[in-house]
């Protein structure tokens, strides 16, 4: 990612003033962390565990608050997908998923398979994800652009986007390098089926409220 | 700092698809760390002691590999203010410098005021910094537009930026708010003084080389 500075306070003019009406770009660079530096950064509390945070691309990012539609959203869609959802599946909730060396985002929901140690030993990882479900409202951009391309680098298989704001949501499903090939949108009437439990039928209006 | 996520492989257009010409402005922020938290990142060793980086308003930035032509000017200029100070006095060549709670950079020079504990117990802060010199010639943007109203705003007397692009070096005095009020560029042919060392003129073709 490129850091574009805005121009603070422009400091005193010197000879040329660089008389930049855009901000200047700044050629700057987060540290980036690796997956396991990120879990120690955890475990010896330089992160809280009340820390919203994410490792993308080794970069730490802070999440954001949980908006009280988002929560909503979440908070029935677990109820609703935990209800359907074989005996033995786990879901797992505003937790950390761990993509390769630099990757660890914290998706809204997550449908996963059975586990032996029921994920004791070791994060989740992409093949474990039956369903990823974001909910966006304010992080669309972020959700469409960047976790999407995440998301099918790394292989889930399924995600969803409950789009708030255009009132659907989204699935993508055949992830293919940094895209998913095959996009559907569901809108209010119509109904969505998770690919890992193919019994199930969900109407759109239960999940966008 | 606002950051722009470059358009990754756009994920496969959903309903109306955004083009977006520009890059879109995604709403996430870096997570912002305390110099208390940076400093523990390296006394546990998650950050070396070979990394270089810094903390600026609480971003853990990593810092270019130094080129050549920065470190012989750098190295000229230590040996410069070495045989100039006053005893008691201490040249600090690329360590950190301690400016409050969220910023820890580390300056390419400081000549350092005298302190009992010789800079043992805690790292110089802005009042112990009687000079502070940047090399800069990849950096100049970042030097003149982030890190001088730093050093503004945190009080530091006196700065120089010697810009190796455009020959000539830039003096930095009289703090205020974000910004320098006095500024003076000096070129070949000049001489420049530092306000800690009056009894000392040094000659601007010795600094550019």
């Amino acid at each position: 990612m490129t850091i574009v500075a805005e121009p603070t306070p422009a400091p005193a003019s010197v000879a040329e003033p660089p008389t930049s009406a855009v901000p200047v770009q700044v050629l700057l660079t987060h540290h980036r962390f690796t997956v396991a530096e990120y879990q120690r950064l955890g475990e010896v509390g330089i992160i809280g565990e009340e820390d919203r945070v994410e490792l993308i691309d080794g970069e730490i990012l802070d999440m954001g608050d949980i908006g009280r539609s988002h929560a909503a959203h979440v908070a029935w869609l677990t109820t609703l997908i935990a209800r359907k959802s074989e005996e033995t599946m786990i879901v797992s909730v505003q937790n950390p998923l761990q993509l390769g060396e630099r990757y660890q985002p914290q998706p809204d929901l997550m449908l996963l398979r059975e586990h032996a140690d029921r994920y004791k030993s070791a994060l989740p990882t992409a093949e474990d994800v039956l369903l990823l479900v974001e909910v966006a409202d304010s992080s669309l951009d972020y959700d469409q652009r960047i976790k999407l391309a995440v998301y099918a680098r790394a292989g889930v298989t399924e995600v969803w986007i409950v789009n708030l704001d255009a009132d659907q949501v989204e699935i993508y499903t055949q992830p293919q390098e940094a895209a998913y090939t095959t996009t559907r949108v569901a809108r209010r009437g119509e109904t969505v089926q998770i690919g890992a439990l193919p019994a199930v039928t969900l109407p759109v209006t239960d999940i966008l409220l | 700092m606002t950051t722009v996520a470059e358009p990754t492989t756009a994920p496969a257009p959903v309903a109306e698809p955004p083009a977006p010409a520009v890059p879109v402005q995604v709403p996430r922020t870096h997570h912002r760390f305390t110099a208390a938290e940076y400093n523990r990142l390296g006394e546990v060793g998650i950050i070396g002691e070979d990394e270089r980086v810094e903390l600026i308003d609480g971003e853990i930035l990593d810092m270019c590999a130094i080129g050549y032509r920065h470190a012989a000017h750098v190295r000229e200029l230590t040996t410069l203010l070495a045989d100039n100070r006053v005893k008691g006095m201490r040249i600090d060549v690329q360590n950190p410098l301690q400016l409050g709670e969220r910023y820890q950079p580390q300056p390419d020079l400081m000549l350092l005021r005298a302190r009992t504990d010789r800079y043992k117990a805690a790292l110089p802060t802005a009042a112990d910094v009687l000079l502070l010199i940047e090399v800069a010639d990849s950096s100049l943007d970042y030097d003149q537009h982030i890190k001088l109203p730093m050093y503004a705003q945190a009080g530091v007397a006196e700065v120089w930026i010697v810009n190796l692009d455009a020959d000539q070096v830039e003096i930095y005095t009289q703090p205020q708010g974000t910004a320098y009020t006095d500024t003076r560029v000096a070129r070949r042919g000049e001489t420049v003084q530092i306000g800690a060392l009056p009894a000392v003129t040094l000659p601007v073709t010795d600094i550019l080389l």
